[in-house]
């Protein structure tokens, strides 16, 4: 029977199962179960958030049951929590295990395979099939926190050298404005491109999932391996469906992390048929127009400057009662 | 019947199914399979013979199969639907 590891017993008997097996408990995680066997844990496995991890079978007990019932108690417990689709990370040479179990293949990358529980991917596809139009298309990644001129400049570029460009918004919920309210600020902000598309990235581009390190401050080894995934998915997965040959990007001089994104991208996604563009960030007062400049300006309540930093369109939303609440959390205003 | 909130039934083991059921608007049934070329029709018949049987006719019913026969079919997707339907 599958049991909530809580007690300090039962989490050093995780650690060291973990560890006769290659891996390491890692900390934190919103399920931690196993299966015991007279006292002593066989199997184990994690949750966090969708990531099922620190997923291990003792060597005696392989071959049998074990792993099917950790990770069916993973995925019943995270789907009453609300958690609809799920991924795990292991090595390409473990990748069928997960296969039998209805896991998809995403991406594969050297000694890391992303595999996604159910066909989350295909569904997402189907989404967007009657949008898509055939031709020279393009496309761009943004988080767009918020929409900013310079956003506008790239996606002008952009869209003045493909027939159809679209325009993926991170859907992740990691930034100050919330997805919903980020998508607007685009969709107003891009309104009068014919060629433009909105679309949302849902876990598949930028996001927790194949892209952890882009939310965090400083990029960590992993990161690497991980943008490489998010990078395989796109040219392998993504431009295919909306048969987009060039994704284009803004040129990163400020953050290390998006620089070395941007750098992989160039590797990787021009052998995969999908060209790269970088286009030259637009400045203002000699300094390039970034989100994280007008959130430090929204921040410091430098309103004034911030009408050349965004269009109408973001700066209407930005001083709307709804916008305020977002930035002024202190309720000065 | 209706279903009024998430639920879940079934395993990840050879043999079995997992069946997750939410609330929509429409009916829409997909279905992943280990046997999907030589099984999907029959399963799919199954499904939907279970679902007319107890009147569901909205919702988002997700299955992933591991080669479950028949009899699990319907066992598992009648449990779901219980714990989707009660009040």
């Amino acid at each position: 029977m599958v049991t909530s590891l809580l007690s300090t017993d039962d989490l050093t008997q995780a650690r060291a199962l973990l560890e006769a097996t290659g891996l390491q408990f890692e900390t934190p995680y919103d399920d931690l179960v196993g299966i015991f066997e007279a006292g002593r844990l066989v199997a184990v496995g994690a949750r966090q958030g969708r990531t099922l991890k620190m997923l291990a079978v003792a060597p005696s007990h392989q071959g049998g049951t074990l792993l099917d019932e950790v990770v069916t108690e993973l995925v019943g417990r995270g789907y009453q929590e609300g958690v609809d689709s799920f991924f795990v990370f292991t090595s390409p040479a473990l990748a069928p295990n997960f296969e039998t179990l209805n896991f998809n293949l995403l991406a594969a990358s050297g000694k890391t395979a992303l595999l996604e529980y159910g066909d989350g991917l295909k569904r997402y596809l189907a989404r967007y099939t009657r949008l898509i139009r055939p031709g020279n298309n393009g496309a761009i990644v943004a988080n767009c926190n918020p929409f900013t001129l310079g956003h506008r400049y790239l996606v002008e570029q952009a869209a003045a050298a493909v027939d159809q460009l679209f325009l993926f918004v991170v859907r992740e919920e990691r930034s100050l404005f919330p997805f919903g309210t980020r998508l607007r600020m685009v969709q107003d902000g891009t309104a009068d491109l014919a060629n433009v598309t909105v679309v949302d990235t849902s876990w598949y581009a930028v996001s927790s999932i194949t892209f952890p390190t882009y939310f965090l401050k400083d990029g960590d080894p992993g990161g690497a391996i991980q943008m490489e995934l998010d990078l395989l998915l796109f040219a392998q997965r993504i431009a295919p469906h909306f048969q987009v040959r060039t994704r284009f990007v803004g040129s990163e001089p400020l953050c290390g992390t998006t620089a070395a994104y941007n750098e992989a991208m160039h590797r990787i996604l021009p052998p995969l048929g999908v060209e790269v563009r970088e286009i030259e960030r637009k400045n203002a007062d000699q300094r390039p127009i970034s989100a994280s400049r007008v959130r430090e300006m929204l921040l410091r309540g430098e309103l004034d400057g911030i009408a050349e930093l965004v269009p109408v369109s973001t700066l209407d939303f930005l001083l709307s009662s709804e916008g305020i609440k977002i930035w002024d959390k202190g309720g000065a205003r | 019947m209706k279903i009024v909130k998430k639920a879940q039934a079934g395993t990840m083991q050879s043999s079995d199914l997992m069946v997750f059921l939410e609330p929509a608007e429409t009916l829409n049934v997909t279905i992943e399979s280990t046997v999907l070329k030589q099984f999907g029709a029959l399963i799919r018949g199954k499904v939907d013979e279970v679902l007319a049987k107890h009147g569901i006719d909205a919702g988002e019913v997700r299955i992933t199969d591991r080669g479950a026969l028949d009899y699990a079919i319907e066992a598992r997707l009648e449990t779901a639907i219980m714990r989707a339907t009660e009040g």
